[in-house]
């Protein structure tokens, strides 16, 4: 609960900069500019008032209009010459530019002209405010599909419109919905759309790269209470009681344990390593371990490396004539097809 | 220079005396009581920065020990000398150097004082959306080590006036990265220093962990992961890690400014973006299937579709009296592509549903790919592959 003795400090500057330049202001206004309670900024205020100058005598204090405070005002008269902001630091000024210039970047910001003049200003401003330089981090979030897509999305955002979507599940399994748009998530990998699904009268979230169409219409939104859809990445792949599976990969699938959430990853002594995970989506699986597969060493239970040989060889099978292994491929396992899906998600 | 140095008799704030009621103007008070509790560090800093930006040239430690409200509550001098050098670190930090001067006196003690200047932030005049736009940072970062940065570069920017910020320039926009972790501290104080770095690192290519000695220059987000450019001093070469496969805490070693970062362009040095020059393959696939490559794939020419039913017919010979189908099956369609594996990778994970007539290249690396997984099964399918 207690506060760090440098962000007290910040805001105990902040307050005196902000009121010499503001004038009067309330109590809980001050406490909603520097995001704390309104006890918390009369603890503040009784802090200046007691701080100033060596001496401390009267004249030598941060000051303040007694009478004003009675009335939940804060009316500061005697600054003690701490009223410039302070420029911001290093690493404040990385963490900032390299966010705007992120989102800058974004197809969902791209899109929209209105929008990306104001991320364009803002960088502008805090970056002549910083002088250049904060080039240490530099951030890519994912491209977020197609771009007719992004801007309808972008747009039934702004005008709170339904959509109507065409999706393809990662288990190739296409769909047509409406959904209510709530928000847009551009990360680092996909981007996704937390959205109200009227197919599945649920929230729901979709990958947009996924999103084959996407078409504005102008049906308002509705309120659906209590079912705000917020994206929830540990439940997109959870597992909960769906079957184990262990794989064993070289080295160079490392990214496998990197990004795809597992259930535990051991390290061998030869440098191969070992994940097991929840098969939520055995499509998917299936997939991901054929384009894997000069990577996996081995694959269990053996009906999951069963399906992923009977998908391949059946694949092998059309591949006749190369120089190309399929050759003596035959009859591949019947079993080739979309067994089940994790639904919507993913 | 004394000339804002109280006697050491004058009146003082009994330290942490704070009250809520408008009389509790300070009392006079006998000087330098350790009255009532310490003074809490924030309102001790406060006081110091008052001080510093207040003095007419500098202050010594002496003065700053026995003038500056909360110091005098330091029980020994080397309490005081690591509250003072903590005080001034943590100043620092927050963006308010303490600059160290001669005092010019007879002795060669050095004097303190904080150049408001030095410190102040110029003048920003954000409007409401860009002031939305900023806060939107706050939820760019998962780490809290930068929601604290973020959180603090507002609290500053918040100071300088403007009014409330408003979210709608970008309703509905969530943009966000995924952590860095607890490397991110380490690493950024070594790029803003330039100071060398040291970790044990994972290699990809044969599971090693290894001791790496290296100059960080940046650190980047792309497709899911992070990394770390820098120079390595191992390899004497610039070199690309990445950071979720760093198994130590980073830890900084050495002097600051031991090297320059040199200009490069990020893409270029992860050897990512776009690279390689845009091809074209053509596939054909079963319909309604593989939709998620349809959406940036075309028919092929008219005038081209009979040669490519002929390629189809061809390779599936063998497949299809197993029902795999005749040509009037399948769709055949151009797919723009980069990279070679990549393209061989999305085309091997639809398996029997997309079959590579074109390239060559391509339909090697399928197949390899194919391969390789038809062998992952138990001997009953391996079995059933050799007798076809």
């Amino acid at each position: 609960m207690a506060e760090r003795a440098d962000d007290r400090l910040l805001r105990l500057l902040g307050i005196v900069a902000y009121l010499d330049g503001a004038g009067p202001v309330s109590v809980a206004d001050l406490a909603g500019r520097f995001g704390t309670t309104p006890a918390q900024i009369q603890k503040d205020v009784d802090a200046l008032w007691v701080s100033g100058t060596p001496g401390y005598w009267p004249d030598d204090l941060i000051d303040f209009d007694a009478a004003s405070i009675d009335r939940g005002v804060v009316h500061l008269t005697e600054a003690r010459g701490m009223t410039r902001p302070l420029r911001l630091g290093t690493r404040e000024a990385v963490a900032l530019v390299a966010a705007l210039r992120a989102m800058k970047a974004t197809d969902a910001v791209q899109a929209d002209p209105a929008r990306s003049a104001v991320v364009e200003s803002a960088l502008r401003k805090l970056t002549d405010a910083t002088g250049e330089a904060a080039s240490a981090v530099d951030v890519r979030l994912a491209p977020g599909g197609d771009k007719q897509v992004v801007a309808a999305i972008s747009s039934a955002l702004t005008n709170r419109h339904r959509l109507r979507i065409r999706y393809v599940t990662s288990s190739d399994v296409v769909s047509e919905r409406e959904v209510d748009p709530v928000r847009l998530h551009t990360q680092d990998e996909f981007a996704y759309l937390a959205a109200w699904c009227y197919r599945a009268q649920a929230p729901r979230t979709f990958r947009v790269d996924r999103i084959l169409e996407a078409t504005e219409t102008d049906v308002p939104v509705q309120a659906h209470p209590g079912q705000e859809p917020e994206i929830d990445f540990g439940a997109l792949f959870a597992g909960g009681s769906s079957p184990l599976a262990t794989i064993r990969f070289a080295p160079r699938a490392r990214w496998f344990a990197e990004e795809v959430p597992v259930e535990s990853v051991r390290n061998l002594p030869d440098g191969d390593f070992e994940v097991t995970l929840r098969v939520t989506n055995p499509g998917w699986l299936r997939s991901t371990l054929i384009r894997l597969a000069p990577l996996v060493r081995s694959v269990s239970p053996e009906i999951l490396a069963d399906d992923v040989a009977g998908a391949a060889t059946a694949a092998l099978a059309l591949y006749g004539d190369g120089d190309g292994a399929g050759d003596g491929a035959g009859h591949g396992a019947g079993g080739v097809r979309d067994a089940a899906t994790s639904a919507d998600q993913h | 220079m004394s000339s804002d140095l109280p006697p050491t008799s004058s009146p003082t704030v009994p330290p942490g005396a704070s009250s809520g009621t408008p009389s509790a103007q300070p009392p006079n008070q006998p000087p330098n009581q350790p009255a009532g509790p310490a003074l809490n560090p924030a309102e001790r800093l406060l006081n110091l920065v008052i001080a510093l930006v207040n003095t007419n040239a500098a202050m010594t430690k002496q003065q700053v020990r026995t003038a500056v409200a909360g110091y005098s509550d330091a029980p020994s001098d080397e309490a005081f000398e690591r509250m003072f050098e903590r005080d001034k670190d943590m100043l620092r930090a927050l963006g308010i150097p303490v600059v160290t001067v001669g005092t010019g006196g007879h002795t060669d003690e050095l004097g303190y004082r904080i150049d408001q200047d030095a410190y102040a932030l110029p003048s920003i005049d954000l409007t409401p959306a860009e002031l939305g736009v900023l806060s939107l940072a706050a939820q760019f970062w998962q780490d809290k080590t930068l929601q604290t940065d973020i959180t603090r570069a507002m609290v500053k920017l918040r100071a300088a006036g403007a009014g409330d910020p408003s979210a709608d320039a970008l309703a509905g926009l969530a943009p966000s990265v995924r952590a860095v972790g607890d490397a991110y501290g380490p690493l950024m104080e070594a790029i803003e220093a330039r100071r060398v770095v040291t970790f044990s690192y994972r290699a990809a290519y044969n599971g090693a962990v290894l001791t790496r000695h290296v100059e960080p220059w940046r650190i980047a987000a792309r497709d899911g992961g992070w990394y770390l450019m820098c120079f390595d001093r191992d390899r004497q070469a610039p070199r690309v890690f990445r950071m979720s496969r760093i198994e130590s805490r980073v830890r900084v070693i050495g002097p600051a400014n031991a090297y320059d970062v040199p200009e490069f362009d990020t893409d270029a040095m992860l050897g990512g973006g776009p690279h390689g020059e845009m091809r074209q393959a053509v596939v054909a696939v079963r319909p309604e299937r593989a939709s998620a490559l349809r959406a940036r794939a075309k028919a092929v020419p008219d005038g081209e579709r009979t040669a490519y039913d002929a390629r189809l017919a061809r390779t599936t010979r063998s497949g299809a009296g197993s029902g795999a189908g005749e040509p009037a099956g399948w769709d055949i369609l151009q797919v723009p592509y980069r990279s070679l594996t990549g393209m061989a990778s999305e085309a091997a994970g639809y398996g029997a549903a997309l079959v590579v007539l074109e390239p060559e290249s391509v339909r090697e690396e399928t197949v390899r790919r194919l391969t390789a997984a038809a062998a992952l099964g138990t001997r009953n399918v391996r079995a059933e592959v050799s007798r076809g």
